[in-house]
């Protein structure tokens, strides 16, 4: 204890004097206040803004809930009688919603693979046709695939058909773009390897620009359809078939707690099939990630 | 190294035997298991692929006689403009001549301001949402975590939000606290809590341990150790993901309005379902732009950001 | 004065430091040595409280450190200051920031996360820099200097916590020679000056010889030689080094050459 005191280290110390000095010739180092200033102005402006945009949205409806949501909410969670549920109904949304990711994925992946050669730099060395092409691309991607449902529902009734539409229109779109950057991005050194073994054009393609490029889009399409997946799952609630048309029903026929049970299926289906497509790209990348 | 590169491929040459003949053995078994498996995928394709045929009744001929109808559809969509009246202002009456482009987007000044709306949206709910996955990203990630329990929480809590999509938490708010943008903006909020709140984590799991433990020696509680030991490491990903996120609710926020929430996606849903044909184009041309343009700007920033990053 | 007994910490079956008995007076200047693996980082990171013993006590001054809890343990941790062999700074904020974490626990909650210092801390911050010749990068950012200099901030870090002791995690085993001796002059020279006890893990011999009043060697987690730099034989470094260095052994394999201690330019200045 006492010599703790005792020879108690001399610790750093700074008078009044010094930090004037220091100042003197280190202004910054004591705050930029021009920066500060800034970033003051910055932040209050966010903030600012945030609680202006809440106002705007009404934000102090949240906390007035009638009658009705506070039933809505209690039934998520206390469940009533399972036994009468339409689960064929539910199931069949499900695998309809699958069908139409399926579908809809696998079509706009072939469309994808002639689109993307008109749309990629080293296959299309024509400028006009290649930027028409992307732009057009832009536009299948830029409308979200709900829109496109709208629209099929519109054009072909209601049902599972307009799903598959919407998804292969807006996976078109994203696939060809996708695939288009894969192609650019072919190694030449490779194929020039393949070329200088005395490989014909059809021999070039096959063994230099294939084993770069399938892996590539197979993997592309793969994240591709665990996307639509769960694109899929919402198309119904615009009358374009899967589980979402189920979800709807039930939702507007105050079914709360078969609600709850559908999101929940839902959730555990886009996990399997995340899970199982991660398997199937894991085997033809040929590694399995770490 | 040369060790494990042979132990991955599960290929050693015994000593005294010949290497050519290993190699073919060990090639034949290699291709056997590999078509095995590629059989055993294509037949799983094939079945997939029939399977869904039936179930979503994809046949041919409904496609056949579904064809026509598409581009009927898109025939009739097509606003009537007649090149004569096409900047004629209004007649006398006050109306709008048919076939000018006024007469087409004579309800400009709605969409004009549903599309403000959706852009106010899609600001606030990126704001609000990624707030919130701020505060989750730390507990979320598992070499931050204080307890286990709080990771367990917090990750489970972003793998809900992000699993529901927006549309449906729309829907079930908009039942909640009525018709208007701001069950739109929750939702989408929720939604991109989970995500971000994901993709922050991660970021947050590569993050250098050394700061947080230089932090931590100077006597600097956990707050401390995440503001100055983490954030400013992550900062510059977090903003990239941010604004991607931006782009991503611009889209989103522009459909939510088909269940009631908010922004143009109702104006959309009423001229669609409506049978204002000709309306469903000049809103349509609005939502391409506003998202395009939405982009453009997004990804000048973010270049723009990782630009100055890599300067230094 | 600082009093370790039976100090123990075991990873699983293995003890990485096993029932060392110590005690340092203040103001001493202990080299600490041993192979790599010995449980030298593991001995200072449970000084410094970043790893929790698993058996033993340390004692500070009479308090007893390795019961500390919530923010007595950070007032502990702030009390005693430790040096990285990595640094262990905030790369992407700027010197003088990095060095003004070193008052971070004297602060609030919203003071400490808005980064707002007073006057005088920064006045300590530069300072600091200062002794350690740092002062001119002040305004840039960490992660822009040299390992040599990103040393002297993490020193400089720990002058403005005004600990009473500062520990060493092998702070030159990734700087060049003559960075190395910059910064073993630093820490001796504020050894000397300031009075702070100084624990430092050493991976060379006659640096521990040069520099420090005391040596402590360890050895599979036992102190096997604790005395002075005098006292250390030949052979006793050898066994410390182990059998397998046996063959080659010479001061020299350890050896960063460094000639005794002068001050440093730098430092001549502050006084
Ligand atoms: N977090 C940990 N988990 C398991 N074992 C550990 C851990 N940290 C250290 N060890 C073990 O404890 C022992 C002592 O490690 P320590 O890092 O203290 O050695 P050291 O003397 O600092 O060695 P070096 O000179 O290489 O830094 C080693 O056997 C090490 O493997
Ligand atoms: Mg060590």
């Amino acid at each position: 204890m006492s010599d703790a005191t005792l020879q108690h280290p001399r610790p750093m110390q700074v008078t009044a004097s010094d930090i004037a000095d220091l100042r003197q010739r280190f202004p910054d180092a004591f705050g930029n206040r021009r920066r500060q200033a800034t970033s003051a102005l910055l932040w209050t402006v966010a903030i600012g803004y945030l609680l202006w945009s809440l106002w705007y949205f009404e934000f102090d409806k949240l906390f007035n809930f009638n009658e009705r949501a506070t039933r809505m909410f209690s039934e998520f969670f206390i469940w009533g009688d399972m036994s009468g549920w339409d689960y064929v109904g539910i199931y069949q949304g499900l695998a309809e919603t699958i069908a139409m990711a399926f579908l809809g994925t696998l079509l706009g992946s072939i469309a994808a693979l002639l689109i993307a050669f008109f749309a990629a730099r080293n296959t299309m060395p024509q400028p006009i046709i290649r930027h028409g092409v992307r732009r057009f691309l832009d536009l299948l991607r830029g409308i979200d695939s709900l829109i496109w449902a709208l629209v099929f529902v519109r054009a072909v009734g209601l049902g599972p058909l307009a799903g598959v539409l919407s998804i292969f229109v807006s996976d078109a779109g994203t696939l060809s773009k996708l695939y288009s950057e894969a192609i650019e991005n072919v190694d030449r050194k490779q194929i020039e390897g393949v070329r200088a073994s005395g490989a014909s054009p059809a021999k070039s393609i096959r063994f230099g620009y294939l084993p770069q490029i399938a892996p590539v889009f197979i993997s592309l399409s793969l994240y591709s359809f665990e996307s639509s997946v769960r694109s899929a799952t919402i198309l119904g609630i615009v009358g374009a078939g899967g589980i979402g048309k189920v979800l709807v029903d039930r939702f507007r026929a105050g079914f709360f707690d078969q609600v709850a049970f559908v999101v929940i299926n839902i959730l555990i289906c886009v996990f399997v099939l995340d899970w199982l497509s991660g398997k199937v790209r894991a085997h033809f990348i040929g590694e399995k990630p770490h | 190294m040369a060790q494990s590169s042979i132990a991955t491929t599960g290929f050693v040459i015994p000593p005294g035997q010949d290497p050519v003949s290993v190699f073919e053995k060990h090639r034949a078994e290699l291709l056997r298991s590999r078509l095995v498996m590629n059989i055993t995928l294509i037949v799983l394709f094939l079945a997939l692929l029939i399977v869904s045929v039936i179930i979503s009744r994809f046949y041919p001929e409904r496609l056949w006689n579904g064809l026509p109808r598409i581009f009927e559809y898109f025939g009739t969509v097509m606003p009537s403009l007649e090149a004569d009246k096409l900047f004629e202002g209004r007649a006398e009456n006050g109306k709008a001549v048919p076939g000018s482009l006024l007469f087409w987007y004579s309800d400009i000044g709605k969409y004009v301001r549903l599309l403000f709306e959706t852009i106010l949206m899609a600001i606030t709910a990126t704001m609000l949402g990624v707030a919130l996955a701020f505060v989750l990203s730390f507990p979320a990630a598992r070499n931050l975590a204080l307890t286990r329990w709080s990771n367990i929480l917090a990750r489970r809590t972003a793998e809900v939000f992000r699993g529901v999509p927006e549309i449906v938490i729309a829907l079930v708010l908009v039942f909640a606290v009525g018709i208007g943008p701001l069950a739109g903006v929750i939702a989408i909020a929720i939604h991109t809590a989970g995500a971000l709140g994901k993709l922050f984590s991660e970021v947050n799991e590569n993050a250098s341990m050394r700061p947080v433990e230089g932090v931590r020696s100077v006597g600097g509680n956990w707050f401390a150790e995440m503001r100055f030991g983490v954030v400013p490491q992550v900062l510059p990903n977090f903003v990239s993901y941010a604004l991607l996120r931006f782009e991503i609710n611009v889209r989103a926020s522009s459909i939510v309005g088909f269940v009631g929430a908010g922004g143009i996606g109702q104006e959309l849903n009423h001229t669609i379902s409506f049978y204002n044909d000709d309306r469903v184009m000049a809103v349509l041309i609005l939502i391409v732009l506003l998202v395009t343009t939405i982009d453009l700007i997004s990804e000048r920033v973010r270049t723009r950001l990782i630009g100055r990053e890599n300067l230094i | 004065m600082l009093e370790i007994t039976q100090l123990t910490k075991a990873f699983g079956p293995n003890k990485a430091v096993d029932n060392i008995t110590l005690s340092v007076p203040q103001g001493q200047m202990v080299g600490v040595i041993g192979r790599s693996g010995a449980g030298k980082s593991t001995l200072l990171r449970m000084v410094n409280r970043l790893a929790e013993p698993t058996d033993g006590k340390i004692l500070f001054g009479g308090r007893e450190v390795t019961a500390l809890r919530g923010r007595a343990l950070y007032a502990w941790r702030a009390e005693c200051a430790m040096v990285f062999q990595q640094f262990n700074l905030v790369g992407r904020m700027s010197v003088i920031n990095n060095v003004l974490m070193g008052r971070i626990f004297h602060h609030g909650f919203a003071t400490a996360m808005l980064q707002i210092f007073g006057p005088e801390e920064r006045a300590l911050a530069i300072r600091a820099l200062d002794r350690l010749g740092m002062a001119h990068t002040a305004l840039q950012r960490a992660e822009t200097l040299s390992g040599g200099q990103m040393q002297r901030v993490a020193i400089a870090r720990a002058l403005v916590q005004q600990p009473k002791l500062m520990l060493a995690d092998e702070p030159i085993a990734s700087l060049d020679p003559l960075n190395a001796k910059v910064v073993m002059d630093a820490l001796r020279t504020i050894n000397r000056e300031d009075g702070i006890t100084v624990l430092a893990n050493l991976h060379t011999l006659d640096t521990a010889r040069t520099y420090c009043d005391r040596i402590v060697g360890l050895m599979e987690g036992r102190v096997v030689f604790d005395g002075t730099p005098d006292q250390l034989t030949d052979r006793q470094a050898r066994e410390i080094y182990g059998a397998e260095a046996d063959d080659a052994f010479s001061e020299g394999v350890t050896s960063t050459s460094l000639r005794p201690a002068q001050p440093v330019r730098a430092l001549e200045g502050a006084e």
